[in-house]
């Protein structure tokens, strides 16, 4: 189990990290959310030891995070973080070995992952001959061929076609079955609310909404009603309790302030003869992020 | 760690050695310095006139028949140079206007002897264009032996007696100090062979250089940089690019002394079979007894070792500011600016040893040899010159080893912070204070 106690991280006068707390349990996909420049990359490298000037503590497994602890931890960075000029097999068995893994034990294990990855044939091609996605595989397998503890995913899907987008997805459930931490981050909110049972969002390095994503889409009241068919938008926008009303092809979007709203909206939109959906929606975890991370900016 | 430290350091100097332009670098030097060693053998070996005889066509219009005596003297001075200029001497009975002739024909060269009214010899060269310079002093050489014997017979004076008179004075030179070189040899030694002993440490200094240079920078724009300090410290990451750097410098630095064993073996089996010619007209057989009877070759049992030390150390001195620098700069780009100026400093190190010689007693360029980066350089050319002596070097050496403890300890502190660092905004602010911080 992974656990950020209290941690805070300044760069001269700009507090990088406000005080951060959260927990990942074993076998749990924990999504860290932020604007660009919120303090996700900074919280990566700290549990990564790369930063190790911070105040508050980080653990995993109840271990203060050192050298021999980082053995236990995948990263994928959002940028490529290969050597081009190395073929596969060498960058795979470089970042391996330096997870203190044995040579042979790499071998057999790369040849596994490239297979499961449909790139066995670039074993011997240099980094900088392969594509952008198959750079992405190579950089995920550097990340899981020890079979981390903690795995920590940013963007993972970046430079991904919608079939390896599935084939990632697997993995990455595999590992959270096998009892991995996985602690993920993405810009991709459909993504996260895929993936993360718990999240926290980050502004200016302070958290502004965490915990289970299922609790904090309970909590946030605002909904969506889903409408199909011919109705008068304005008329509905000036109901009272709906917020505004989006058109979206061939159906209405109308968001309301809670639940309490839906009945009179149900008894209005009933009114129309050509009505064949009506479906009362969670807001989108994209909607949450954008209302929290702009009050946050408000403030 | 320490296998983390062994593996980092491996893989670096894989990089560098297991790479196919690593061995056709190290080919092309060879070829290079086998060329150079054997040059006089492979310009003979593709040919040209250098089998041509020139004849020289001998009218002797004297009395006293010198031709004889010409064509002994002739024979015995041009063997020393029978690999410059081929002749062969004869004596002309025929007319002038024959003779040439045959000079217009066979580029010939005719030497008419006439005498003057005091019964001395005259001489006149007659060529179709021109005449070799070597040749032309050979037979001047030869006309005025002769002369001197017809003037020891015209005034009967013995050859022993002429000997005598011939005799440079004899100038002794003592030195008071006794580690003070006197011989002239010395110039020649720091003239031709400093240069060309030192010039392969100059350049293994720029692949040291430019090798850490390049590498951080490739860890750190690939960001692979951020995989590797999670798994390693910046510190065995540091000793681990100084480790490699070195090794790559002295292995590159043994392949250049194993070229040139090899381009000597050649001269010796296949070319021209000699190395006492190597230098051109320098004989080097020569220098080395001078420099034997001036206690110098004794002396080169301290003097390599102390060099090779010097270089060693100002190598790994070289390094840590590569990397230090390295680690500041965020591409590679920006490492060409901050390289330049490490590559002055050594080539002021390099033109300062080259011109130690001319500076006798100077004070400015004794403090100079004690300069960490160019010590390595400067000293020992100074201690070869008796400039300085072993108590300069130890300081030298002493304020080197400090430079090199102090570079560490405060070149981490900075390496830590660079290597992560990806901005150039504020750079020489973070690196100050990261240099202040514990």
């Amino acid at each position: 189990m992974l656990k950020v106690e209290n941690v805070s991280k300044y760069y001269g006068t700009l507090k990088a990290v406000d005080n951060l707390s959260f927990e990942v349990n074993d076998g749990e996909i924990f999504g860290l959310l932020g604007l660009n420049g919120a303090g996700k990359t900074t919280t990566f490298r700290m549990i990564m030891c790369l930063i190790d000037d911070y105040t508050g503590n980080i653990t995993l497994d109840g271990k203060k995070i050192d050298y021999t602890v980082t053995d236990k931890i995948g990263f994928l960075t959002e940028e490529r973080s290969l050597l081009t000029k190395m073929t596969v097999i060498e960058q795979v068995k470089f970042y391996a070995v330096l997870k203190g893994m044995k040579e042979e034990e790499i071998e057999k294990k790369l040849d596994y992952w490239l297979d499961r990855f449909g790139v066995s044939e670039y074993k011997n091609k240099k980094i900088k001959e392969l594509s952008k996605g198959n750079q992405q595989k190579i950089q995920f397998i550097c990340a899981i061929i020890h079979e981390p503890k903690l795995l920590i995913l940013d963007e993972p899907f970046s430079g991904l076609d919608p079939i390896n987008v599935e084939l990632f997805k697997s993995i990455i459930l595999e590992f959270k079955e096998k009892g991995t931490s996985i602690i993920f981050s993405s810009h991709r909110m459909e993504h996260v609310e895929l993936f993360c049972e718990k999240l926290v969002v980050l502004v200016k390095g302070k958290s502004v909404l965490s915990g289970y994503l299922r609790d904090i889409k309970e909590e946030y009241k605002k909904k969506n009603v889903i409408v199909c068919g011919n109705i008068d938008k304005k008329k509905i926008e000036s109901l009272d309790g709906v917020i505004n009303v989006l058109k979206e092809k061939d159906e209405y979007i109308i968001k309301i302030k809670d639940n309490s709203y839906v009945p009179k909206l149900f008894k209005e939109i009933s009114k129309y003869d050509n009505i064949t959906k009506f479906v009362v929606e969670d807001a989108s975890l994209n909607e949450i992020f954008i209302e929290k991370v702009g009050e946050a900016y408000e403030k | 760690m320490k296998n983390k430290l062994k593996y980092l350091t491996k893989i670096s100097l894989n990089k560098k050695i297991k790479t196919k332009w690593f061995v056709i670098a190290n080919v092309c030097l060879l070829l290079l310095i086998v060329g150079l060693v054997n040059a006089d053998s492979i310009i003979k070996f593709f040919g040209g006139d250098f089998n041509k005889v020139t004849d020289i066509l001998v009218i002797d219009n004297t009395n006293q028949t010198v031709y004889d005596d010409i064509e002994t003297y002739y024979s015995e001075y041009s063997k020393y140079v029978e690999d410059m200029s081929k002749t062969e001497i004869s004596l002309y009975e025929d007319t002038i206007d024959k003779a040439k002739e045959e000079v217009k024909e066979k580029d010939s060269i005719l030497l008419v002897i006439n005498e003057d009214e005091n019964n001395f010899i005259n001489a006149e060269i007659i060529v179709n264009k021109d005449v070799d310079p070597i040749i032309s002093q050979l037979i001047s050489t030869s006309l005025n032996t002769v002369k001197t014997n017809i003037a020891l017979k015209h005034y009967n004076i013995s050859e022993s007696m002429l000997s005598t008179i011939d005799m440079p004075v004899t100038v002794e030179k003592t030195s008071l100090d006794e580690s003070k070189s006197t011989d002239e040899m010395m110039d020649l030694v720091m003239g031709v062979a400093f240069p060309i002993m030192i010039l392969p440490f100059f350049m293994l200094t720029m692949f040291l250089v430019q090798m850490i240079g390049a590498e951080i920078n490739e860890e750190k724009t690939t960001r692979g940089m951020e995989i590797i300090i999670s798994n390693v410290s910046p510190r065995v990451h540091f000793f681990s690019k100084l480790i490699a750097s070195n090794l790559f410098v002295l292995i590159q630095g043994a392949l250049l002394f194993i070229d040139v064993a090899i381009a000597l073996i050649v001269r010796v089996f296949v070319g021209s079979g000699s190395l006492s010619n190597i230098a051109g007209d320098v004989d080097i057989s020569s220098i080395i007894k001078s420099l034997s009877e001036t206690g110098f070759m004794d002396n080169l049992i301290y003097i390599i070792p102390i060099t090779l030390i010097l270089m060693i150390l100002t190598f790994i001195a070289y390094s840590l500011v590569a990397g230090i620098l390295a680690s500041m700069t965020t591409n590679m780009e920006d490492y060409q600016q901050v390289q330049t100026p490490i590559i002055i400093i050594s080539l002021v190190g390099y033109y300062l040893s080259m011109m130690a010689a001319m500076f006798d007693g100077s004070i400015i360029i004794r403090i100079l040899s004690y300069v960490p980066f160019i010590s390595a350089l400067l000293a020992p050319a100074l201690l070869v010159l008796g400039q300085i002596g072993i108590i300069d070097i130890l300081i030298a050496l002493v304020i080197l080893i400090g430079t090199i403890y102090i570079l560490f300890k405060y070149g981490l502190r900075i390496y830590k912070v660079g290597i992560l660092n990806y901005s150039s905004n504020g750079l020489w602010k973070k690196m100050f204070k990261a240099v202040k911080e514990k």
